[in-house]
């Protein structure tokens, strides 16, 4: 039989005996001390055992042995034979995140089963299947995606599965556990309001999860692609951002609603995500800018970073709001929203950012840009403000200013002058 | 086959391929050698399109290696200096995995772990795990990934570090079966007494360029003579540098010389008639022999 390569090495590796007897049996085990617990019969504590275990199982198990898939290749050197195979991205990326994970779905479905066999809210029950299915596979999908970064990056600790883990953990649980609970079919039908329209939160969860599987799983798909060597432009991360504009943009109140408010707080938002996610290497910018002077369009857009996408996508919006006259622009007593001097800032922090990541210590990049960034924003204005310079202050954190002109000006002098640092280092770098 | 042009790698501050060109025939075997830090690895990753160029062109086969690197992994196979194995899968398995991602039918994996396994002598570890082995096992395991699915071209770096002299001399056996088949290979080694085995040509790199392309068994480079007198000769740097078309490498003791001389049988006839010419006590007068590590030397030795 002609099985997916990959998802064949993973069953091998996965599927041994001891295991498919050892789960059962320590499962097992613990079901009979919750079925005692219960006073003999299966009931509320075995439950809760089952839905615990089964978060555990395929939010922190899961999660850790999708980012392994990848990781665990990279650090004992055996990547670039797969790199270097005739198996495509699709067949790499689902056999990669299902075969790694199919004795996680092995005791996950025990667990369910027991659930099953368990609660006396069985109206609910297809309704919690769907959920907890659709929660393991988005942190499954999600773990892979933080390995596959993680390798574009070069690391190869797979610390970051806590935090995967974490996140979904406490993004998810509250949910299953309220699904779970005996009597949610009595509380009244919650709406969500998205954009005009009020829609049946139970259904815009679903859609909202089936989403990001589909978006986490795309994600995977393009990473799989740059990882063996197939040409890639930004167009997927292009689209991302123009969903994830539309998608949060309908959760603004109304009464503040542009598209540009949206498009600029998203793109503002992914241009962070991606300068932090990316790995940022010098010689890739002067291939980028080598292809662009050649005229080379085409490759030129396969070395482009997703952050200068985002930002590239934040500047019409930040000039749209500029010139509009919109309600947030007096929105705090203390602070302006200017804009074209946000835009400004925000390339300031990546510019700050990359700069670090170009230095000796590139692993300490975020912790210094941290740093950097708590000086910034806060302790430096704090100061001259304390002192009554309020001048001062704004050349810091430009959002000070008494005009939008004066934050653009004190912006750009901090930006030109990271810019600055950033080219010498770059140019030392290449 | 494979045609390099222009090739630029850059490390962050460090240029380590230098506007490498060269060109390698169909079924060659050829030797990669330079020093620590020549560029050989980044040369041999760029290759198999690993590893991306600043600029420069890589054609294997027809093949764009920049434009289209998965055709280009289809036809090679390449063999890392820190290969890394499954350590969790025993020996066969890693094999069936290698066969099948390489496209190879589940009802042909088989024979071509037979095949490859026989070939490599690991037919009888089959079923151990890549722990279980020696280096010099696991780095047969690795060759036999590396060629599982008949390739086209073989880049192989330093492949026979770790393998005993017996296993090295059955790996250079190997490698002229997979050259008899038609397959190229560009072998990176540190080891040149074992690339003489079965090398056909010789690439040498320095500080990220290519200093030398030579035909190992006809080199264009002048080999050295070897002078030996029957007693010393005081004066014999200056009597030797007073003749036209000799280049001095090397004297010893006033008695032993080392003179490079063009390939030209007649203009080595009249050295040595200009030698007696000289009264210099001549015993022997031949040809000093050369093999692949002098070759080299004496490379490295011009491009420094």
């Amino acid at each position: 039989m002609n099985l997916n390569p990959e998802f064949q090495r993973q069953l091998y590796l996965e599927c041994s005996q001891a295991r498919l007897v050892g789960i059962p049996l320590v499962l097992g085990c613990i079901f009979t001390l919750s079925y005692f617990i219960d006073g003999y019969h299966l009931g509320s504590a075995t439950t809760q055992t089952a839905l615990i275990l089964f978060m555990l199982i395929t939010l922190l198990w899961g999660a850790r042995q999708s980012i392994d898939s990848i990781v665990e290749e990279y650090r004992d050197r055996t990547w670039d034979t797969q790199r270097l195979s005739a198996l495509g991205p699709w067949s790499m990326t689902w056999g990669k995140l299902f075969g790694s994970t199919v004795m996680v779905w092995y005791a996950a479905t025990i667990c369910l089963l027991v659930y099953s066999l368990s609660t006396d809210n069985q109206a609910t029950l297809p309704l919690l299947l769907f959920y907890s299915i659709c929660a393991g596979l988005l942190v499954q999908n999600g773990g892979l995606l933080l390995g596959l970064l993680a390798v574009q990056r070069g690391q190869s600790k797979n610390s970051s599965i806590f935090l995967v883990a974490i996140v979904g953990f406490l993004a998810i649980a509250p949910w299953l556990t309220e699904l779970a609970s005996p009597s949610p079919l009595n509380r009244p039908l919650a709406n969500t309001n998205w954009y005009t329209s009020a829609i049946d939160s139970q259904l815009f969860h679903q859609v909202s999860l089936l989403l990001a599987i589909f978006w986490c799983g795309l994600g995977n798909y393009r990473l799989m692609m740059q990882e063996l060597g197939i040409r890639t432009r930004p167009w997927v991360w292009l689209g991302f951002s123009v969903f994830m504009t539309v998608y949060f943009g309908g959760f603004i109140p109304s009464i503040f609603y542009t598209f540009s408010l949206a498009a600029f707080l998203v793109c503002s938002g992914l241009t962070y995500l991606g300068v932090l996610v990316e790995r940022n290497d010098a010689m890739r910018v002067k291939r980028l800018l080598m292809y662009f002077s050649q005229g080379n369009w085409q490759r030129g857009l396969e070395e482009l970073p997703i952050w200068w996408l985002s930002f590239i996508l934040t500047l019409p919006a930040a000039l749209q709001l500029s010139l509009s006259s919109h309600p947030l622009i007096e929105f705090s007593s203390a602070f302006h929203f200017y804009p074209l001097a946000l835009a400004l800032i925000l390339l300031r922090d990546c510019a700050l950012y990359v700069y670090f990541c170009y230095g000796k210590n590139p692993q300490r990049a975020l912790t210094l840009s941290l740093l950097t960034g708590v000086l910034l924003y806060g302790i430096i204005p704090g100061i001259f403000k304390a002192l009554g310079q309020t001048g001062l202050a704004s050349l810091f954190f430009p959002l000070l200013a008494d005009s939008a002109t004066g934050a653009l000006i004190c912006a750009l002098l901090q930006t030109g002058f990271v810019m600055q640092l950033l080219y010498r280092r770059w140019k030392i770098s290449t | 086959m494979i045609t390099v042009d222009k090739l630029i790698f850059e490390y962050p501050g460090l240029r380590a391929l230098d506007e490498v060109s060269f060109r390698i025939n169909q079924g060659s075997i050829t030797a990669l050698v330079g020093p620590n830090g020549a560029g050989k690895t980044t040369l041999l990753r760029c290759m198999a399109a690993l590893d991306q160029p600043v600029s420069g062109s890589i054609h294997i086969a027809g093949i764009d290696v920049l434009e289209q690197p998965r055709d280009c992994h289809r036809m090679i196979g390449y063999l890392s200096d820190f290969f890394g194995l499954y350590q969790r899968l025993t020996v066969r398995q890693c094999l069936h995995f290698v066969a099948r991602a390489q496209g190879i039918p589940d009802q042909d994996c088989e024979a071509a772990i037979v095949d490859v396994s026989h070939r490599l002598s690991i037919d009888d570890r089959l079923n151990m795990r890549p722990n279980e082995l020696s280096r010099g096992l696991r780095q047969r395991v690795a060759i036999a990934q590396a060629i599982i699915h008949k390739p086209k071209l073989v880049l192989l770096d330093e492949p026979a570090s770790g393998l005993d002299p017996e296993a090295r001399h059955e790996l250079a056996e190997l490698f002229l079966e997979l050259q008899h088949q038609g397959m190229t290979l560009l072998v990176s080694s540190h080891i040149l007494a074992e690339l003489e085995a079965y090398c056909t040509e010789m690439l040498v790199m320095r500080k990220g360029r290519i200093v030398e392309q030579v035909g190992v068994k006809n080199s264009t480079i002048n080999k050295p003579f070897k002078l030996l007198l029957a007693h010393a000769v005081d004066n014999l740097a200056a009597l030797l540098q007073s003749l036209p078309d000799i280049i001095v490498l090397n004297i010893e003791h006033n008695k032993l010389a080392l003179l490079q001389i063009a390939d030209d049988s007649q203009l080595q006839h009249a050295t040595l008639k200009a030698l007696l010419a000289l009264n210099l006590p001549v015993c022997e007068f031949a040809p000093a022999t050369s093999n692949l590590q002098d070759t080299y030397l004496q490379t490295i030795r011009h491009s420094s």
